[in-house]
């Protein structure tokens, strides 16, 4: 570009668009090849009989996952359109929490079938535009094909979430934790804002040990800590009247830097004696107000108790929980139904929560606390995961998760829509045949649009072992009969009609993840450099 | 007989030709990066940083992308500098008055090299700068008076600067907010009173205007999340102990219970600011800094709403719209100036709780919510949408309105066409030349948009020799139409200053015959 440009009679001559031209071509051509290798990473995960990943982070952890979402984050991608595409994963892991694999696998599609269309000499503004509207198009497909759902529609509601948690590790616990996701969801649904779900309400605990079996859903609050009861405190309370507390029961420590100067042996035992007092005439007040619970925050200044005060809290019979971190307290006080408590003087009974039954209840080796019965509980839940290793817990978290955003997904967006492929294929041929109506270029690029997604069942057939093609040609054939609702049968190997089998997702799903990739494709294809600075 | 050296060790000198040469290099090497990023259907660029965490960023906004570019050629910063004016005086335009100056530098260059003095050229391209301003304050439209027309005239011009961007799709919502969010301002170019706050999720449809202030915090525990008819005070304050700020300073005791009492007094001094900022009658407290837990229980006790930690341009901002000021001091409640609003409520958007000032003081005040796909698609729609509001407002001061899509290009090359017909000497040459590289933008819109730009320029002259036409390139069929039809606008400020600054920085260039570059300052050797 440095060439001093004296030969050329204008700014348009043909020399010089020719030398851009390539120029760019090449850079399109990078990114595309980048961001389909990343779609290809991800693809074998797609689908119930999808392969997991490993991955080794790092600092030499590994973590096994199915999850496309996860996946991408870990992988450490520096080529920028590479990075949109993870981007976009966490964009659609955001929008709906699940189908995150298929989001990358359809962009990786859509590029692929870009670069057929850029080479055949169709300006990417061109693509672009027809992409959009393909989109759109395919929105208004989608919503035609959705069932609505009602949330009183415990089974339906089951359904979907057990076909997210098919295609993961845990998928031979579907039975169990779906139904789960579905109860920790509704029971957080506030009837006055039925649309709304703030899954910070849902409190997932992963425990070490057991099956994924143990898992259970706990109506009331589960802290992964120990009781502290190194001097003999109790570890079950009935009637708990449970205080959170913000201040520590130790001795004193003013913010400024404080001495005390001994000069001699009985100055020493008045100071002890003073200790003594002091813990015993805050214990006193707690006990006052009949608390026999403290839930304890953790402080980085001074520890929680010490063992003279745990010493005074068992003998007032007392059971203290510490370390409980600042960010759960809002939690934990919306569950409790509780105010926490910032000062001593401020230690009244109103203040505190009340439950049938606090205990400390051992799990392979490690303990839990458990608060059961609340009265007057807020809107949240607790989950117990369990797991035989750490990497069947972590998954299990994430498997959770993604049911868990699916029945939110339905939550907002009351609408079903069959699995299995069976969107995308008439996605792909209903697009198809309004292709053919359409004029110019456009008619064009959205035959595609449509073209690419057949990559869902097909990657779908391939990941079960079966023959692609004849599955996306038998599923076509069956589309144009009318049969809207066939799709791939993983499990029987075949063509059935998908809702029957019972393999449903939120229609928020499969609609983000066509509005999401087409987004991402269409800003890679209007990148026609890549500038690098400061 | 040889001078022995005039600079010091390392510093260079290039002279008349070969310094020419240089500077039109950088320029024109400027001017066609970005060339590729104007218009409706210009390309993005991927800026990506090779500093820390190797950030990218998608964009289509030159200043933007100039912004951040390594620069070497001391031409090529004075394209960078007029681009950042451009951005700072009208918001828009920043590719364009780029490669304006790019093309005019191009065709001086071919002028140079045909033996015509640069202050020759120079003189030439004042004359046609005059002259094609001229040309367009004849055919400007202001319609001012008629509130109807105006408003869909700021539309108009809202939706051709987003049409190049990435919110083109979505256009006619974001022009509807970006005029809704400009006429509140009541002609004010202050657009700090219209906050953009970003939350990934949702699509840039679900992106709203909504009136009133939102600040992304949360509302302390146990407190009340709705307050009508609030007294807030905004306050820059440590809610921890005051603290003696000198080092080592320490209290020496004798026994336990004086560390308690300590202790004590800490907490009274706390509960006695608490106290104070309770007695301004407030019912809502926000702070800049943290608010510890023992305050906060205090102020839930009260019923107070307590907001902690808000930064720093949050609290100013609110300061701002509640009318409030800002306090570190609250011994004189008589002197401190309260914030107010009709209500403070908490909404959710996305999955993110945010705490809404609704009825604030300042009626100007109003907040843009954009939700999109990912960070990258947020940060992009918020400069395109910054450029609108730029824009808009100073419109709304300057009234007066062209079509866009080439015309006054067009308009403009025919004026000095004209005159340079009527210049006789040597500048006539220069005056053609500009109304060439005036030619050259819709080109270059054209060519973005893989049309065949020669003919469509073409007939685009060819249909400007008709008095009053109004056409222009219609880059979404591919021909030539009429832009009061299609509704494509542009500001007459924007354009004017296009015109301005480029024909000023071409001049600038122009006159170089030496560059000195310095040399680099030596770091002292500290060992």
């Amino acid at each position: 570009m440095a060439a001093p440009a004296i030969s050329m009679p204008s700014s348009s001559s043909k020399t010089e668009s020719y030398v851009d031209n390539k120029r760019k071509e090449d850079i399109r051509q990078a990114n595309i090849v980048a961001a389909r290798a990343v779609a290809d990473a991800v693809r074998t995960s797609l689908g119930p009989k999808g392969m997991d990943k490993m991955i080794s982070t790092a600092n030499g952890e590994v973590i096994i996952t199915n999850d496309g979402a996860t996946i991408l984050n870990k992988m450490e991608v520096l080529q920028p359109a590479a990075k949109m595409l993870v981007e976009l994963s966490k964009s659609q892991d955001a929008a709906a929490g699940d189908g995150t694999t298929t989001v990358v696998v359809i962009a990786g599609a859509l590029l692929k079938q870009c670069l057929s269309l850029l080479s055949s000499g169709i300006h990417p503004t061109v693509i672009s535009d027809s992409l959009h509207k393909a989109a759109n198009k395919a929105i208004d497909v989608l919503t035609a094909m959705a069932v609505p759902v009602e949330l009183s529609d415990r089974e339906s509601l089951i359904k979907s979430a057990s076909t997210s948690l098919n295609s993961k590790v845990v998928s031979q616990y579907s039975t169990l934790l779906a139904p789960m996701a579905v109860d920790a969801v509704l029971s957080v649904v506030d009837p006055a804002k039925p649309d709304l779900v703030d899954l910070r309400d849902i409190k997932i605990v992963k425990k070490l040990g057991g099956t994924v079996d143990d898992t259970e859903l706990v109506k009331g609050l589960v802290f992964d800590k120990k009781v502290s009861h190194a001097a003999g405190g109790p570890t079950r309370v009935e009637n708990a009247k449970i205080a959170v507390i913000q201040f520590q029961i130790s001795p004193p420590k003013t913010d400024i830097e404080q001495s005390i100067v001994v000069s001699d042996y009985t100055q020493m035992d008045r100071i002890l004696k003073e200790e003594r007092n002091y813990i015993l005439s805050m214990i006193k007040k707690i006990r006052a107000t009949g608390c026999n619970v403290l839930l304890i925050q953790k402080s980085i200044l001074r520890d929680a108790v010490t063992d003279l005060s745990l010493h005074y809290l068992a003998k007032a019979k007392i059971l203290v929980v510490k370390d409980v971190e600042r960010d759960d307290i809002e939690f934990v006080t919306n569950t409790l139904n509780c105010l926490p408590i910032a000062n001593i003087e401020h230690f009244r009974a109103e203040k505190l929560g009340h439950a049938d039954l606090v205990e400390e209840v051992s799990l392979g080796d490690g303990k839990i606390v458990k608060i059961t019965g609340i009265k007057d509980m807020g809107r949240t839940t607790n989950v117990l995961v369990r797991g035989s290793n750490q990497l069947v817990l972590d998954e299990a978290e994430r498997s959770l998760h993604d049911a868990l955003c699916v029945v939110r997904c339905l939550v907002s967006k009351r609408f079903l829509i069959a699995g299995g492929g069976a969107p995308e294929i008439e996605l792909s041929r209903q697009l198809g045949s309004w292709a053919k109506v359409l004029h110019g270029m456009e008619g064009y690029c959205v035959k595609s649009f449509a073209e690419a997604l057949e990559v869902i069942p097909y990657t779908l057939a391939e990941n079960a072992g079966l023959n692609p093609i004849v599955i996306v040609t038998e599923l076509r054939n069956r589309h144009a009969q009318g049969e809207v609702n066939a799709g791939i049968n993983v499990r029987k190997g075949q063509i059935t009609n998908i809702l029957e089998e019972n393999v449903v997702q939120p229609l928020l799903v499969s609609t983000s993840a066509i509005t999401l990739a087409t987004e991402c494709v269409r800003m890679i294809l209007k990148i026609d450099d890549i500038v690098t600075v400061r | 007989m040889a001078i022995e050296r005039i600079f010091k060790d390392e510093a260079s000198e290039e002279k008349g030709e070969r310094a020419r040469m240089a500077s039109f290099v950088g320029a024109m090497a400027i001017a066609d990066l970005v060339k590729t990023t104007l218009g409706p259907k210009g390309m993005d660029k991927i800026l990506q940083s090779t500093g820390r965490g190797r950030e990218v960023t998608v964009t289509n906004d030159g200043a933007t992308i100039l912004k951040s570019l390594h620069i070497d050629n001391a031409a090529a910063k004075v394209l960078v500098d007029i681009s950042k004016v451009q951005d700072d005086e009208v918001g828009d335009g920043t590719t364009s008055v780029v490669v304006l100056a790019g093309e005019l530098l191009r065709e001086a260059e071919k002028l140079v090299a045909a033996k015509i003095h640069p202050m020759t050229i120079i003189s030439g391209y004042r004359m046609a700068a005059e002259c094609a301003r001229h040309a367009l304050l004849q055919k400007v439209v202001d319609n001012k008076e008629d509130a109807e027309t105006f408003r869909s005239d700021l539309t108009k011009i809202a939706m051709t600067t987003l049409s190049s961007k990435i919110l083109c799709q979505d256009k006619d919502h974001f022009a509807k907010l970006a005029v809704d969010a400009v006429m509140r301002l009541k002609g004010s170019t202050n657009l700090e009173s219209i906050q953009i706050i970003k939350k990934p999720g949702g699509s840039l449809k679900d992106s709203f205007l909504d009136d009133g202030f939102i600040l992304d915090k949360k509302i302390g525990i146990g407190q009340p999340k709705r307050i009508e008819n609030a007294n807030i005070l905004v306050a820059n304050t440590a809610m921890d102990t005051d603290k003696v700020k000198i080092y080592g300073a320490r209290v020496r005791v004798d026994s336990m219970s004086k560390v308690a009492e300590i202790e004590g007094a800490e907490k009274e001094k706390m509960r006695e600011k608490v106290q104070k900022i309770i007695s301004h009658g407030i019912n809502c407290f926000v702070n800049r800094q943290l608010i510890y837990n023992f305050p906060e229980e205090l102020f839930a006790d009260a019923g107070i709403l307590a907001i902690e930690h808000a930064d720093f341009d949050g609290i100013e901002r609110l300061a701002l719209v509640t009318g409030g000021e800002i306090a570190s001091t609250f011994d004189n409640p008589e002197t401190v100036k309260l914030g107010h609003c009709k209500l403070i409520e908490e909404i959710m958007i996305g999955e993110d709780k945010l705490i809404r000032f609704s009825g604030v003081q300042m009626g100007e005040a109003c907040t843009i919510v954009l939700r999109g796909a990912s960070h990258h698609v947020l940060d992009e729609a918020e400069r395109s949408l910054h450029d609108a509001l730029c824009v808009l407002s100073q419109t709304v001061n300057d009234s007066r309105v062209l079509f866009g899509g080439g015309w006054p290009e067009m308009i403009m090359a025919k004026e000095v066409d004209e005159l340079a017909r009527k210049t006789p000497g040597k500048k006539s040459h220069a005056i053609e030349a500009f109304s060439r590289a005036l030619l050259a933008i819709p080109t270059i819109i054209a060519d973005n948009a893989g049309l065949d730009s020669a003919e469509l320029v073409a007939q685009l002259r060819a249909e400007h020799h008709k008095e009053g036409c109004n056409a222009g390139i219609d880059v979404i069929s591919g021909s030539v139409g009429d832009m009061a039809e299609l509704g494509i606008s542009e500001a007459f400020k924007v354009k004017q200053a296009v015109l301005l600054s480029a024909t000023e920085a071409a001049e600038m260039i122009l006159r170089v015959d030496e560059i000195i570059t310095c040399a680099p300052r030596q770091r002292e050797n500290r060992m």
